[in-house]
């Protein structure tokens, strides 16, 4: 039988396929006790959390960004 | 350029290499996903539904994998350890279904043609033996990459489903004197000697090593 951390990197990978980066790095926490020493897991696994850390930061930005032109609209 | 632009610039090339990350893997995610599909049907299997229809289809769909020898060793044996577990299942005898026989002789089908695979692969060393010394004008550093990473594999395939490195040794030591594997006597030589860094007594694998090197000193001077 497959192990629970084989399944969890599979459906990671099968995850950043369909592009769905918030689930794969869901998967590639369960994984990564079973592939603690595996340099090429932690590259993917860190570039997933990279990734959806800038998509974070992008996020607040223009957030921060609609919420300035409300205010000039506001108060223009 | 404004701190979006940025974080979009470094977006984008984070897909990207997500992307390519995918792309080589695919034929990896291919196998993986038939794995994790044969384990799902054993599952099935052993809460008693029927899965005639899901193994057929896996057989069809997946039966080319071994002409087309895409599978690595630890892959074969993964998938033979599930078709083990799914033929107890079976639980054969004189009054099975037709269904549950043909199940049966697809399972040891492909067992019988995934254990010439291994076979193959083992016997596929041995140029590399003859080749390998006296390479003076190729890039060393790529040849040590290509021997570090040859090792890797070999170490994933003979530690698989080994409890204790000392096993995964004495292993690698038999292959390396009755195959005359040399990456094996290689890997052996470097895990020995990170066991006598832990503190390990390896003298009784030392002399192993160096019967088995005996095999091959003959071969590296004629090269």
């Amino acid at each position: 039988m497959l192990n629970s951390g084989e399944k969890s990197y599979y459906r990671a990978l099968l995850a950043l396929k369909s592009k769905d980066y918030f689930s794969a790095s869901e998967n590639f926490k369960k994984a990564a006790p079973y592939f603690e020493k595996d340099k090429e897991f932690k590259l993917y696994f860190e570039t997933t959390e990279l990734l959806i850390a800038v998509k974070n930061e992008l996020a607040r930005l223009k957030k921060e960004d609609n919420i300035e032109i409300e205010e000039v609209f506001s108060n223009g | 350029m404004s701190q979006i632009d940025t974080l979009k610039s470094l977006e984008t090339l984070l897909e990207s290499f997500l992307e390519r990350v995918v792309k080589l893997k695919e034929r990896r995610l291919t196998i993986l996903e038939g794995i994790n599909r044969l384990d799902d049907i054993t599952r099935q299997s052993s809460q008693g539904l029927d899965i005639t229809d899901n193994i057929g289809n896996w057989f069809a769909t997946r039966q080319q994998w071994l002409s087309e020898k895409i599978l690595k060793p630890a892959d074969v044996r993964k998938i033979n350890t599930i078709l083990k577990e799914l033929q107890k299942e079976l639980n054969i005898s004189s009054d099975s279904s037709p269904a549950k026989n043909k199940i049966n002789s697809e399972i040891s089908r492909w067992e019988d043609k995934s254990n010439q695979i291994i076979q193959k692969l083992t016997l596929k060393r041995q140029p590399e033996i003859k080749n390998s010394p006296d390479n003076h004008n190729e890039d060393t550093i790529s040849l040590f990459s290509n021997t570090l990473y040859r090792l890797s594999g070999l170490f994933e395939d003979v530690s698989e489903n080994k409890k204790h490195i000392l096993t995964v040794l004495n292993d690698l030591l038999k292959s390396a004197q009755a195959q005359t594997n040399k990456d094996a006597l290689i890997l052996s030589a470097f895990i020995i000697y990170y066991l006598k860094q832990k503190g390990y007594k390896v003298e009784p694998y030392v002399k192993k090593l160096k019967e088995a090197e005996t095999l091959f000193k003959p071969k590296m001077f004629n090269a």
